[in-house]
């Protein structure tokens, strides 16, 4: 077949490299600790969380160890701009799903190798409002953070230069603020937002905000609008924290064990000693450590938790409440689809480039509490077929005929908030994985307030798609990311962890991930997740070796530290508005 | 079966169309003739899908005829030439063969294979029990006629299966893993104008629909399914629980 070559990323992976992203590659041989070497943090899952926590605290001079459950990906031997082919992404492996509402789990919200989630997120990054941390206070719904949007928010300016993030120079809703970088160009899907939305009088922001490059940044080409966000950013333009802070991490003497397993995290004494896990060959290990961080996220963090039950914490670590793996959450996802007369071809940009969050806060004048957003997204064709058959009930000549017609349609997503509830639960299930650790149990049901606000945001974004000009508008009832089971609270008696992510009942045992929120907003988690992460690493490191001696608590906020970012992050990219 | 209608028609002249290498309204394009301009992986990845379908390992002989004769009728492949139709049952039966979940499994529904054979044992007994021959052997307004019955979650004549497990879940993964297959080939994405792999080129033309430069613009001709099929509606209502029953990294 004959092409015109075009040179650059088309060469061929060089042999010995690792490759994060096409320019970047790992750096060095990677530190490796002795096997029976006791280290000062073992980090469980390298995810969002994980990943910056790791990288903090090498940083900071500490002996740590990440082990991560999946593989450590080279981005251009591993990574495929194709829907099938990236199911290695997600955590695949067996979850029992019930209740009134049960979710759907692996490829919609749960990531599996380093990067975690990050790799597959569409990597939208509003913050929540500053009305999230206090949802109970002010409307009697849910709780109230046991920290305020003021004590997060010099984090959350933090990680918006260190992904970075692009988005509009003024974003109107919440805490009013700016972008790094500058907005990328539109798409027909956001076009569709826009005009549809302006039309009934709802403001929108445009071409952000995202945790994609809109300019090249270090070593980091910018997005070349190729629509495969969600399939892991071969471009390397898409934050995940694979390129974004593991990189400095190992820089920084951090160790990373892929394919490492975490079945047990160990208490002696009244204080975790560290981590069995099983290796690569299905072998169980353990890893001595000072102090333990379980960054597994909203499911495997609170089944670990279960798991590690032992004399003195029979119903599982950190769970003298009875809270762990109670209030989980989902967004409500319903995914809007509109026919239009001409074309639109939603695959390319990224799936995220445009949003409204007009109807985020409670309105006195609607039946509920709280509220949603409005988003772009880009289903790719097997994302789009199944969305038709479960929106339209098409099968046969109907479904390929209504295929025939994907590049008329156009795509918008609710982002609902749904409160915490107490019977929304990740429990152990009979059913055992491969290493014969009993798997989750997620129940899941919606309650009255969430119904009434499914369904206005549902009807509003129809609006907006009809106002928009689409000639059908169908949904799709779904969700979307997942947070809570392991909240932190303001008591020992109705949370899991302090606000610093601390285990009420273990002082060295450490929970930081989606799974400490108490409410999430109708913000994607993505962002406060890593914010939070930074925050916790800058508090583990004023307190030094206090952590891994003392049971003393202290609650006072981290001073914000600039020196702890990735290279080539601090003070880059000024926001128009601090 | 000899005066079946199984071919879509001309919605203008009313003449069947004749089977196509490529169905759909791109004509002339073809995403893998851009694979030279993909990143290795990539190449390799889609060209391995083309070229390398994987043999049955996990069906028996007559659960794999059974299943090939369903998904004939789930996604119809008639207006294609033999030689350009796309596998289906072989990638279910890998997926099977080798445990590949989604994820996870709802709690009214047994595992994955348990699922599938279930399900198949109940429509072979229904084709039998309502038509005194196998599945197979019917015409394909039977056969639609007993999956209309499915997709409606009002199985008939009616099986003890779905006693067992959720009828409108049997019927989701299945049609999920015939998509999933069909639209994960290259000659599907000719069909419906994706653009397809774009790394490192990526596209240019974000707005207003417009073609990249080696695309091809859209040239439509209106088209029904054959008269007597009962899959041609294109808007098939359903009850309401039938939303959001899969796990694609489609969204947020």
């Amino acid at each position: 077949m004959s092409f015109l070559p075009l040179g650059g990323a088309f060469k061929k992976p060089k042999a010995g490299k690792h490759y994060l992203g096409p320019m970047q590659t790992l750096p060095g041989p990677m530190r490796t600790f002795d096997p029976k070497e006791t280290v000062d943090y073992a980090v469980i899952g390298v995810g969002s969380a994980g990943g910056v926590l790791l990288q903090r605290l090498a940083r900071a001079g500490f002996k740590v160890v990440g082990l991560e459950a999946g593989p450590f990906w080279d981005t251009e031997r591993d990574w495929v701009s194709d829907e099938k082919g990236s199911r290695e992404l997600y955590w695949n492996d067996l979850r029992i799903t019930g209740g009134t509402h049960p979710l759907a789990l692996g490829a919609n919200n749960s990531g599996k190798g380093v990067g975690g989630g990050s790799v597959h997120w569409a990597s939208f990054t509003p913050r929540f409002h500053p009305s999230d941390f206090e949802v109970y206070t002010r409307d009697g719904v849910g709780v109230d953070w046991p920290l305020s949007y003021w004590d997060l928010k010099p984090w959350y300016e933090l990680l918006e230069r260190e992904m970075p993030v692009a988005g509009p120079a003024w974003f109107p809703w919440g805490d009013p603020h700016g972008h790094p970088y500058g907005p990328h160009p539109m798409g027909a899907v956001g076009d569709v937002l826009i005009k549809g939305a302006t039309k009934l009088g709802i403001r929108t922001v445009a071409g952000g905000p995202v945790a994609i490059l809109s300019a090249s940044h270090g070593d980091r080409p910018h997005c070349i609008y190729r629509g495969f966000c969600i399939q892991g950013c071969k471009v390397g333009a898409k934050a995940s924290t694979l390129i974004t802070h593991v990189p400095d991490a190992l820089m920084h003497g951090a160790e990373i064990r892929p394919h490492a397993m975490a079945s047990r995290v160990v208490v002696k004494d009244g204080r975790v000693t560290g981590v069995e896990y099983f290796d690569r060959e299905g072998q169980p290990q353990f890893l001595s450590a000072r102090a333990v961080l379980v960054c597994g996220y909203a499911i495997e963090t609170p089944r670990l938790l279960l798991n590690s039950a032992c004399p003195g914490h029979e119903r599982g670590l950190s769970n003298s409440s009875g809270t762990l793996g109670q209030y989980l959450m989902a967004q409500a996802g319903n995914v809007i689809a509109g026919r239009f007369d001409e074309l639109i071809r939603m695959y390319k940009a990224p799936p995220a480039h445009a949003l409204t969050e007009e109807f985020y806060e409670t309105d006195p004048k609607r039946n509920f509490a709280r509220g949603f957003a409005i988003q772009t997204v880009g289903p790719l064709p097997i994302a789009f077929a199944k969305q038709m058959m479960a929106a339209k009930g098409v099968w046969g000549w109907g479904l390929r005929k209504v295929m025939m017609d994907y590049n008329h349609w156009s795509a918008l997503g609710v982002l609902g908030e749904i409160l915490p509830w107490q019977d929304n639960r990740v429990e152990l299930a009979d059913d055992k994985d491969r290493y014969g650790l009993p798997v989750a149990k997620v129940t899941f049901n919606l309650h009255e307030n969430d119904l009434r606000l499914i369904e206005f945001g549902k009807q509003k974004t129809m609006d907006v798609m009809r106002a928009a000009g689409a000639t059908e508008v169908i949904q799709e009832s779904r969700f979307a990311h997942l947070v809570g089971a392991a909240r932190m609270g303001a008591s020992s008696r109705d949370s899991v962890c302090d606000k610093f992510g601390r285990s009420w009942d273990i002082p060295n045992l450490f929970i930081c991930d989606g799974s400490v929120m108490p409410t999430q907003g109708s913000a994607n988690p993505g962002l406060t997740i890593q914010a939070l992460a930074a925050r916790t690493a800058t508090y583990l490191i004023e307190q030094g070796d206090a952590i891994f001696t003392s049971t003393a608590r202290p609650m006072n906020e981290p001073a914000i530290r600039y020196d702890q970012s990735p290279p080539f992050t601090k003070f880059k990219g000024n926001p128009r508005i601090a | 079966m000899s005066d079946e209608k199984k071919l879509p028609y001309d919605a203008v002249t009313g003449k069947d169309l004749p089977p196509r290498e490529t169905p759909g309204y791109y004509p002339g394009f073809s995403t893998m003739n851009q694979a030279g301009y993909w990143d290795d992986a990539t190449r390799t990845t889609v060209k391995k899908r083309l070229h390398e379908v994987p043999p049955i390992r996990f069906f028996s002989a007559a659960e794999a005829s059974l299943l090939e004769a369903m998904l004939a009728r789930l996604v119809p492949q008639d207006d294609r030439t033999a030689d350009r139709r796309i596998p289906i049952l072989p990638w279910i039966d890998q997926r099977l063969f080798r445990n590949e979940l989604s994820g996870f499994r709802y709690e009214n529904m047994p595992p994955d294979q348990e699922a599938y054979r279930l399900g198949l044992t109940a429509v072979a007994s229904m084709a039998e029990q309502r038509f005194s021959k196998p599945f197979g052997d019917l015409t394909v307004h039977q056969q639609e006629l007993l999956l209309k019955s499915i997709h409606d979650g009002e199985p008939e004549p009616s099986h003890d299966a779905w006693d067992r497990m959720d009828v409108d879940r049997w019927w989701a993964m299945v049609l999920e893993d015939a998509v999933s297959a069909y639209y994960a080939h290259p000659w599907a994405w000719d069909e419906v104008g994706f653009g397809g792999p774009a790394y490192p080129r990526g596209y240019m033309r974000l707005e207003n629909g417009l073609p990249e430069p080696w695309e091809v613009d859209e040239q439509r001709y209106e088209w029904n399914a054959p008269v007597d099929s009962l899959s041609g509606d294109t808007d098939a209502a359903l009850p309401p629980h039938h939303g959001g029953s899969h796990g694609h990294g489609g969204t947020h």
